[in-house]
C-alpha cells in the first residue's frame, strides 16, 4: 500500500492586491482588491514506502504549499490527500507521532538554550521511552558529530550546526515519514555535503519514506532516485532523474577539438555554437541530427577530441520551468 | 497513547526557568520593575485612602476589605502573567512569521502547547507580594477564613484566570484572520483596566451600563470582585448568585475561547518560507 497518496490537490489562497504608494494604500483602506493565487493546482501523486523523493521546482512553485498539506499544517482548497492512511489535516495525535517535517528557513528549537533541553521536551510530547531516548539522541549526535555541542545555547551555533541539531529534534520519535523543506539552504558546501550524507545513511539503515524540496541539485542528485517537478502548481515530471533530460531536452552538447587549429569550420548548419574557442567548438545539435553531424565533420577535417554529452541537468529544468510559465501566460491570457 | 501533559508542563516550567537564569539581570530587572508597579499601586490607593473612608459611600470597600480586594487582583493578574502572558504575546508573531507551523506538528494539544510554552517566572514575586497583603489585610479585619471558604477562594481566584486567558487566547486568535493584530492584544489591557475596581463604585447613569456589559457581555468585573468578597466579608445572599454566575461564566469563557481558537487555527495559512 502507497505511503502517500494524493489525488487532485488544490491549494488557492485570496491575497491582498497592493498598489504603489501613499495614496493607493489610503484607498486600500476602504476599498480592497483582492486576487486568487493558485499556489497548487490538482496534484496527483503517489509515493511508495521506502522511496526518497525529490521534489523540483522554482520559487512560488508550490513545493513547499504541498508539504505543508502533507503536514496537515494548512486545509487544501480541494482534493484529497492521505498519508499512512491519515488525512494530514484532520490532525490527528495517531498521524503527527508518524512523521516530522524539517523547514531550512526555521527553526523549532528554543533559542536561548541548549539543543538538548529542547530534545528532552520532545521526549515528553512524544512519550519517548527513556532508554530510546537516550539510544536515538547518542545515535544521531554521533552521526552528525555534534555532540560536543549539545550543552551550548542554539543561538551561539553556526547555521550548519543548527540545522543539524533540528534534523535530530526532528527525528527523536523515530518518524516514519520524513518531510524535507530546503534542509541545505544557506549552507556552505562541506555542510551540505555532511547532511546529505546523513539523510542518505539514514535513509538506508531505517528504510523511511523522504519528501525533499530543494534548489540544490546536488542533493537531489546525490539523494533520490525519484523526481518530482512543479512549476506553477502542477506536476510536469514524474520520474528518475536521468530520464529528465531525455525527455525534456531535445539535443546534446558536442565539442569538437581539431587538430589543424589556424582557422575554425563554419558549424552553424548543424547546430546552435554555444562557445567558439580554437581549437574548440562547442554546440547544441538536435539529438537526431548528431551521428550525420559527426559522420559529415570527421570526413572532412581532422578531428583531435570529440565529446558528446546530455546538457546539463540545472539548464534542462531551468528551461522546463521557463517554458510552463510561458505556456501558463499564454493560458491565462 | 496520549501526551503525558504533567510532564511536559514540568518540562516547559523547567526550561522557562533555566532561559530566565541565564539572563539574571533581566530577571532581577523584570521582578524589580513588576514590583514597584504594585508598590505604586499600593501607595496611590494608601494616598486614596487618606482622603476618604470607603470607596463609594455605604458600598463597604473601607480601607482593609478593599486591600483583600487589591490582593485578589494581584493574585490574578500575576497568575496570567505567569502562565500566559508571554505565550499569548507571542501568539500573534508566530501566526504571522508562520512559525505556527511547528505547533501543528506536535502530537498534544494545540491550545495547551501555545498557552504554556514560556512561563514568566518574575511575575512570582507579584504572587508573594499579593499573599502578604492579603494576610496583613485579614488580620486587620480579624477574620480567619475557615478551609471551606480557603478553597473556595483559590477556586474563584482560578475562575479569574480563566476569564481573562479566555478573553486573551480569543483576541490573539483574531491574528489568524487580520494577519497581523496588535491592537486587540492592547484592547485586552485597556478592558481589563475595568476588573480592577469593586463593582459597586459602577453606578448611576454611566457606571450601570459599564457594570452590566461588564457583567454579561464580558465578564471580566467577576474576575476579582467574587473571590475578594469570600474573604472580605460573609457572602450575602445575593453575592452566591453572583458567584454561582461565575463559576458558569468562566466555564462557557474556556469553552467558547477554545472554539475560537480552533476555528482560527483551521484558517490558518502559514507563511511563505
Amino acid at each position: 500500500m502507497p505511503v502517500v497518496e494524493i489525488e487532485g490537490l488544490t491549494k488557492s489562497y485570496r491575497v491582498y492586491q497592493k498598489n504603489e504608494g501613499l495614496l493607493a494604500a489610503v484607498r486600500g483602506l476602504f476599498h480592497r482588491q483582492y486576487r486568487t493565487v493558485d499556489a497548487v493546482r490538482g496534484i496527483d501523486l503517489t509515493v511508495e514506502q521506502g522511496e526518497f523523493v525529490a521534489f523540483l521546482g522554482p520559487n512560488g512553485a508550490g513545493k513547499t504549499t504541498t508539504l505543508k498539506l502533507l503536514s496537515g499544517v494548512i486545509h487544501p482548497s480541494g482534493g484529497t490527500a492521505h498519508v499512512m492512511g491519515y488525512v494530514p489535516w484532520k490532525r490527528e495525535h495517531a498521524y503527527r507521532r508518524r512523521f516530522a517535517l524539517v523547514m531550512g528557513q526555521k527553526n523549532q528549537l528554543w533559542w536561548d538554550l541548549p539543543a538538548q533541553e529542547s530534545f528532552r521536551l520532545h521526549q515528553q510530547i512524544y512519550r519517548i521511552d527513556a532508554t530510546d531516548f537516550d539510544r536515538t539522541r547518542d545515535e544521531l549526535t554521533e552521526l552528525l558529530q555534534v555532540r560536543q555541542l549539545l550543552g551550548r545555547p542554539v543561538r551561539e551555533l553556526s547555521l550548519g550546526e543548527r540545522m543539524k541539531m533540528e534534523l535530530i529534534a526532528a527525528l527523536l520519535h523515530s518518524p516514519e515519514v520524513l518531510f524535507l523543506d530546503e534542509p541545505t539552504i544557506g549552507l556552505d558546501v562541506v555542510a551540505q555535503h555532511n547532511i546529505q550524507q546523513f539523510l542518505k545513511h539514514y535513509q538506508e539503515v531505517r528504510q523511511i519514506t523522504i519528501l525533499l524540496t530543494s534548489h540544490y541539485m546536488k542533493d537531489v542528485a546525490a539523494l533520490c532516485r525519484r523526481a518530482v517537478i512543479i512549476a506553477q502548481g502542477r506536476i510536469m515530471y514524474d520520474g528518475s532523474l536521468a530520464g529528465i533530460v531525455d525527455r525534456f531536452s531535445g539535443h546534446k552538447v558536442v565539442t569538437l577539438a581539431f587538430a589543424d587549429d589556424a582557422e575554425l569550420p563554419n558549424l552553424a548548419r548543424f547546430g546552435t555554437v554555444v562557445e567558439a574557442r580554437a581549437p574548440k567548438v562547442k554546440l547544441r545539435v538536435d539529438r537526431p541530427k548528431v551521428a550525420e553531424m559527426l559522420a559529415a565533420v570527421l570526413s572532412q577535417h581532422v578531428v583531435s577530441d570529440v565529446s558528446v554529452e546530455d546538457p546539463p541537468l540545472e539548464e534542462v529544468i531551468a528551461d522546463m520551468f521557463q517554458s510552463a510559465e510561458a505556456s501558463l501566460a499564454t493560458a491565462d491570457a | 497513547m496520549q501526551p503525558n501533559y504533567f510532564a511536559v508542563f514540568r518540562e516547559f516550567a523547567r526550561n522557562s526557568l533555566v532561559r530566565e537564569m541565564t539572563f539574571r539581570g533581566n530577571f532581577i530587572l523584570d521582578c524589580i520593575s513588576s514590583l514597584s508597579w504594585v508598590f505604586m499601586q499600593l501607595g496611590l490607593y494608601l494616598v486614596i485612602f487618606e482622603h476618604t473612608n470607603q470607596l463609594g459611600d455605604g458600598t463597604g470597600w473601607s480601607r482593609w476589605p478593599f486591600f483583600v480586594f487589591l490582593a485578589t487582583t494581584l493574585f490574578v493578574n500575576s497568575l496570567v502573567q505567569f502562565f500566559f502572558m508571554t505565550n499569548m504575546e507571542e501568539l500573534s508573531d508566530l501566526i504571522r512569521t508562520g512559525n505556527l507551523d511547528f505547533a501543528l506538528l506536535k502530537p498534544i494539544d494545540t491550545q495547551f502547547l501555545l498557552s504554556m510554552r514560556k512561563f514568566e517566572w518574575s511575575s512570582l514575586a507579584n504572587l508573594v507580594f499579593a499573599a502578604i497583603l492579603l494576610g496583613v489585610a485579614l488580620t486587620h479585619l480579624d477574620f480567619t477564613p475557615t478551609p471551606l471558604q480557603m478553597l473556595l477562594y483559590v477556586f474563584y481566584v482560578m475562575c479569574g484566570v480563566a476569564l481573562l486567558y479566555s478573553l486573551m487566547i480569543g483576541l490573539g486568535s483574531i491574528s489568524v484572520w487580520l494577519g497581523r493584530n496588535e491592537s486587540l492584544y492592547d484592547f485586552w489591557f485597556y478592558i481589563t483596566n475595568f476588573s480592577r475596581y469593586p463593582m459597586e463604585i459602577y453606578s448611576g447613569p454611566f457606571g450601570t451600563p459599564l457594570r452590566l456589559a461588564f457583567t454579561f457581555a464580558v465578564p471580566i468585573l467577576l474576575v476579582a470582585n467574587v473571590p475578594a468578597r469570600l474573604m472580605a466579608w460573609p457572602l450575602a445572599s445575593q453575592d452566591w448568585r453572583l458567584a454561582a454566575y461565575a463559576a458558569v461564566a468562566s466555564i462557557v469563557a474556556l469553552v467558547a475561547s477554545r472554539k475560537v481558537f480552533y476555528k482560527a487555527l483551521d484558517a490558518y495559512r502559514s507563511a511563505s518560507s
